[in-house]
């Protein structure tokens, strides 16, 4: 126990700043303590949460987010695309995550990050298997003519949770999206119809003057949670990820059903009661994004 | 289908239904610019430091529909490849977001912003502050609307200095543009497409030094030199509303 009489005494001789940064597992289990953590959040609340809908002028639909410092940008183009064989009445969604190397200091330019691949791969099993967007919505013309939805996030500063703040850009984004009036001309193309075409009188009636806004079906939103000993801290910085490495996300769906639940491992063994808890405190959280999600809407309405 | 991940099909966006002729923009001086703007005024512009958390130092800076984020870091450990070396290193690495285009683009990194980016600062910061080591300016255009490049410069410049970095002076940089008889300052890009000629700066203004200087098309002299003094007195006051941009947020942290 020597070394650790040592150790304790230079403890109390360093200054907060060199303690948390020698030190980060003393430090943040000194705060888990009392339960508190260094930002002073309790261990089971979220940090703030913004969401600002039509930040990118030339998409179609887009929502700047931010969690506490994490901050995500969503934007959607639409294109149009052949249906397949398959399914000649369905649109399709692809979905991409970036992490520039603007966000983090982690990631180089010219090698993705690999973190970037794994969410973009989350996202898309989580938005596409929720059921939120019905891609029969996305036809225009049954077997000739789909939307195709790219969209795109960017990661502008990663500072934790980059899943949920991903998540919940990409639903905004869903809500927030336009779908431009277009009609079929003679080539078998489609083509957008501006209001200076109103005027010169169509010859061609617009395929889709009714379904310009997406129908979400009980949209999803996440929290991911860190386990440490017998703690649980919501919501977690990218401090406090790359101290505490055992992850929780858990999905659920805006009617309370879970969408899904990923725990990639980590030294702590979850017990099922665990689990229940992440489960009860990503119902709070969802309460929580679906008034700030709706509030975010009506702004939009009002302007 | 082979595969539903593996192969995307081939997508178009839709075009507007009847393509106008773009109005040539006659070379006369009752011509207006299209935002209505006069020929010698910038766009309105928005700086703030700080955009980024994780970074040493993060600027964003909006001119119209430019928009750009650009994060610095370090000085931190060169590359193990790299060898010794007296003076500190600059990497710069500009890149655009797949919606930053009207079309929707690959999201690719611009190898000729980059080198630009670099060259323009190789000169402005002060190497030898940290040897062995090297700093990192990253930029990212979110939206692109027109002289890019100016704007990515100028934004690295604050961010540089948001991180501490030692400069000799903030580096401002202006562009123009030269259609017909007309000069036009910090061009939007449907100018800069049907721009003859366009001449960029980039300047220390308070050492009235000048780091880069691109001229590209169709000059006479003349115009150069009226460009360039245009230029220049436009880094002037863009560099006022740089250096009030970095005090406003000292005084703000005071009170």
């Amino acid at each position: 126990m020597a070394a650790a009489n040592g150790s304790s005494d230079l403890y109390s001789e360093l200054e907060v700043d060199a303690f948390r940064s020698l030190f980060p597992l003393r430090y943040h289990e000194q705060h888990l303590l009392k339960s508190v953590r260094p930002d002073a959040r309790k261990l089971g609340s979220a940090r703030d949460t913004t969401v600002a809908l039509g930040a990118v002028a030339s998409a179609d639909g887009s929502a700047l987010v931010k969690i506490g410092s994490t901050t995500m940008l969503a934007a959607i183009k639409l294109e149009v695309m052949t249906p397949t064989v398959e399914c000649p009445d369905e649109g399709s969604i692809a979905i991409e995550f970036y992490m520039p190397p603007i966000c983090s200091p982690l990631v180089r330019p010219g090698r993705p990050a690999e973190a970037a691949s794994v969410i973009s791969q989350q996202l898309s099993d989580t938005i596409l298997s929720s059921g939120m967007i019905d891609l029969k919505e996305l036809c225009l013309v049954g077997g000739k003519a789909a939307w195709m939805a790219y969209l795109d996030i960017y990661c502008l500063d990663a500072d934790g949770a980059l899943f949920d703040a991903a998540l919940l850009s990409a639903v905004a984004a869903f809500s927030h999206l336009n779908i431009p009036v277009v009609s079929l001309n003679d080539d078998g193309r489609i083509v957008l119809v501006s209001d200076d075409n109103v005027l010169l009188k169509l010859e061609k009636e617009p395929v889709n003057t009714e379904k310009r806004k997406l129908k979400l079906n009980s949209p999803p939103f996440s929290l991911t949670c860190i386990l440490h000993k017998n703690y649980i801290l919501a919501d977690p910085t990218a401090e406090e990820e790359s101290i505490m490495e055992t992850v929780v996300t858990v999905v659920l769906d805006s009617s309370y059903q879970l969408v899904s639940l990923y725990k990639p491992g980590g030294p702590v063994l979850a017990h099922t009661s665990v689990i229940q808890d992440c489960v009860a405190l990503a119902r709070l959280r969802l309460k929580e994004l679906q008034n700030i999600l709706n509030e975010a809407i009506s702004d939009m309405e009002i302007d | 289908m082979a595969g539903k991940t593996g192969s995307t099909p081939t997508t178009y966006s839709p075009s507007p239904a009847t393509r106008k002729k773009k109005r040539i923009p006659i070379a006369d001086a009752d011509w207006a610019r299209p935002d209505n703007r006069g020929f010698y005024q910038c766009r309105p512009a928005y700086l703030r430091t700080s955009a980024v958390s994780t970074a040493a130092g993060s600027a964003y800076a909006e001119f119209g529909n430019t928009k750009v984020i650009v994060s610095v870091f370090g000085p931190r450990e060169s590359k193990k490849a790299m060898m010794y070396s007296d003076t500190g290193r600059l990497n710069c690495n500009v890149s655009y977001s797949t919606f930053a285009t009207p079309n929707r683009g690959q999201g690719s990194d611009d190898k000729e912003l980059s080198s630009m980016l670099h060259k323009t600062f190789e000169g402005a910061i002060i190497l030898e502050s940290f040897p062995k080591t090297t700093v990192d300016v990253f930029a990212l255009v979110l939206e692109s609307g027109g002289s890019d490049l100016p704007v990515v410069i100028s934004c690295a410049s604050l961010a540089l200095a948001d991180a501490g970095i030692l400069l000799y002076d903030l580096v401002a940089s202006v562009s123009v543009s030269c259609i017909g008889k007309n000069l036009v300052l910090d061009p939007i890009s449907e100018e800069e497409s049907y721009q003859d000629g366009s001449l960029m700066i980039t300047c220390m203004p308070s050492r009235n030094e000048v780091t880069q200087l691109i001229v590209t098309g169709e000059w006479s002299t003349p115009k150069i030199n009226e460009a360039m003094e245009l230029c220049v007195g436009a880094c002037s006051k863009l560099g006022e509303v740089m250096r009030s941009c970095l005090k406003d947020v000292v005084t703000d942290l005071k009170e």
